[in-house]
């Protein structure tokens, strides 16, 4: 697809790990470099942005974020490892993705990685809930 | 000035799950609106690790009662996607089928709810009249009128009787014959146009910001359609338009779910037409789940719903997130609600479809210039209506 060709030659040193699989394009992306593919996919493709999962892992919290090119029915899914699990901190998107405001909350809501540059970073499900919690889709310590 | 304070929820009849709104009015313009989620933070997500592929796609179909086979035809979707599984012709006809007929009667109650929200209840009864067929199609096909278990990874677990498919017709000819009345009274009727033309614009530009999906975009210009865009199942088997409009206010959000109503009929039609002579079979044997991961979508009646799974090469996943339409179409009324009446506020908010239930809650406010009042937005936005009626009709 003439659009993934021209994105993956235009970002090819910013992006590694690259898998390609029908309509779908999964990558890695530091986060120095996150704002300018997001900017890429959002302003210059003209991307939606689906959503954003977070997961942890051994290694560390990964974020993927989806963003589907529609006219296209493809997938470009840019995604993110911090290794840091105690502080994890990654750089806010909502500037470029207005739309990325509560995606952003619910992560750190759920995972507790904090988003630099986000305008309202508290919680989005759990606002009301009892302070000092554990974030609640994060291992269980000993688990 | 200091504007004052309206909350609409936690409980309230325009939402159907407990969302709390808080309109923020300078006299009788709305100049902000603040929105809290997570009233009913369930845990799906969380619960699916815990559950096999298989059960997965049960649970996640509890998620909502209305578009309840949306997220098991997004979830397979996903199962499906990390394994480029194929499923048999039949069973893609047999899914185009019930997400269609899921489309009619969503579409159908919301335009139900929305007579209702400003005063046209001869709009809501005919349309919840005439979603009952649709129900007991449902009910032929898979023995429930909701939350119908038919999906499965490689297949649907239930295939059409042959011998029903005459009774299934005879119902979609009702149906059509009503939907078409109904969607002429609505389009044509002089006051329905006044009250909700430019009432609760969103415009283009907001739409792509705030990455809206769904007739809540296509209503406002933006033509994403899951359905055309990356057609799955049935999709690229049959014959339908995309219906897109450009004003983005309420009228066009009815306009696009009336015409994407009578568009579903025509796909259902042409599914049952498949279906008296594509053999089946309805199902796959899927055994085992490779390691990796997969991405499901599907055009849901509110909009695209999105599923990842991951899997590890066990019979369950290590990572199931689920995104339902509403999630990214509520945090347009920050752009589509500044500006606008109270009255309009009410068919604004619902004018995306957000879900809906059955309590109602009367509101109470203080305002400094005035004794404690109580405001009912149902009152306030059915008496809006009426004025225009006077005003057009006379008394």
């Amino acid at each position: 697809m003439a659009e993934v060709e021209q994105f993956i030659k235009d970002m090819k040193p910013k992006i590694s790990n690259i898998i390609e699989k029908k309509r779908r394009l999964y990558f890695n992306v530091n986060n120095k470099h996150l704002r300018e593919v997001a900017d890429y996919l959002f302003n210059k493709l003209g991307c939606r942005l689906s959503t954003a999962t977070a997961m942890e892992m051994y290694h560390g919290l990964e974020i993927l974020y989806h963003f589907s090119l529609d006219k296209a029915g493809q997938y470009f899914c840019p995604r993110i490892v911090i290794t840091d699990k105690k502080h994890p901190k990654v750089d806010s998107i909502t500037n470029i993705i207005e739309g990325a405001i509560w995606i952003e909350r619910e992560m750190y809501d759920l995972w507790g990685i904090e988003f630099v540059g986000h305008p309202c970073m508290e919680e989005l499900l759990t606002l009301h809930h009892p302070q000092g919690l554990q974030r609640p889709l994060r291992f269980k310590e000993g688990a | 000035m200091k504007a004052n304070q309206i909350p609409v929820g936690p409980f309230h009849p325009l939402l159907e799950e407990a969302e709390y709104f808080e309109l923020k009015v300078d006299g009788e313009t709305v100049v902000d609106i603040d929105m809290e989620i997570g009233w009913m933070h369930r845990g799906h997500e969380y619960i699916s690790e815990m559950k096999t592929f298989t059960q997965s796609i049960y649970l996640v179909e509890r998620i909502c009662g209305i578009c309840s086979t949306s997220h098991p035809i997004a979830c397979v979707h996903a199962i499906e996607d990390i394994d480029n599984i194929e499923i048999p012709l039949r069973a893609r006809y047999i899914r185009t089928l019930i997400g269609e007929l899921e489309r009619i009667h969503s579409h159908l109650l919301w335009l139900g709810l929305a007579g209702h929200f400003i005063g046209y209840d001869t709009l809501w009864m005919w349309a919840w009249k005439y979603r009952e067929p649709v129900l007991e199609m449902f009910e032929i096909i898979s023995g429930n009128r909701n939350h119908y278990g038919m999906m499965r990874v490689g297949g649907v677990g239930r295939d059409v009787d042959p011998e029903k498919i005459p009774t299934l017709y005879k119902h979609l000819d009702l149906i059509e014959k009503k939907m078409v009345m109904i969607a002429k009274a609505a389009k044509d009727d002089p006051v329905l146009r006044s009250r909700l033309k430019g009432v609760g614009i969103l415009t283009h530009a907001a739409a792509v910001a705030y990455c809206a999906v769904g007739p809540t975009a296509r209503a406002s210009g933006v033509p994403g359609d899951i359905r055309k865009d990356e057609p799955t199942d049935a999709y690229d088997l049959v014959d339908f338009n995309r219906i897109v409009l450009q004003n983005g206010d309420v009228y066009d959000k009815l306009v696009v779910r009336v015409l994407e109503t009578i568009e579903s009929i025509k796909i259902v039609r042409q599914c049952l037409d498949k279906l008296k002579t594509v053999p089946g079979p309805v199902l796959n044997n899927v055994k085992e789940i490779s390691p990796g991961e997969g991405i499901g979508r599907y055009e849901a009646p509110r909009g695209e719903v999105f599923h990842y799974i991951r899997s590890d090469g066990s019979n369950r996943p290590i990572r199931h997130k689920v995104r339902a339409p509403s999630y990214v179409n509520i945090p347009t009324f920050t752009a589509s609600c500044k500006g606008i009446p109270i009255a309009d506020a009410l068919i604004t908010l619902a004018s995306v479809d957000p879900c809906y239930c059955c309590t109602e809650r009367s509101l109470k406010i203080i305002d400094k210039n005035h004794d404690p009042q109580s405001i009912d937005l149902l009152k306030l936005s059915r008496e809006k209506t009426e004025q225009i009626r006077r005003k057009i009709h006379g008394n």
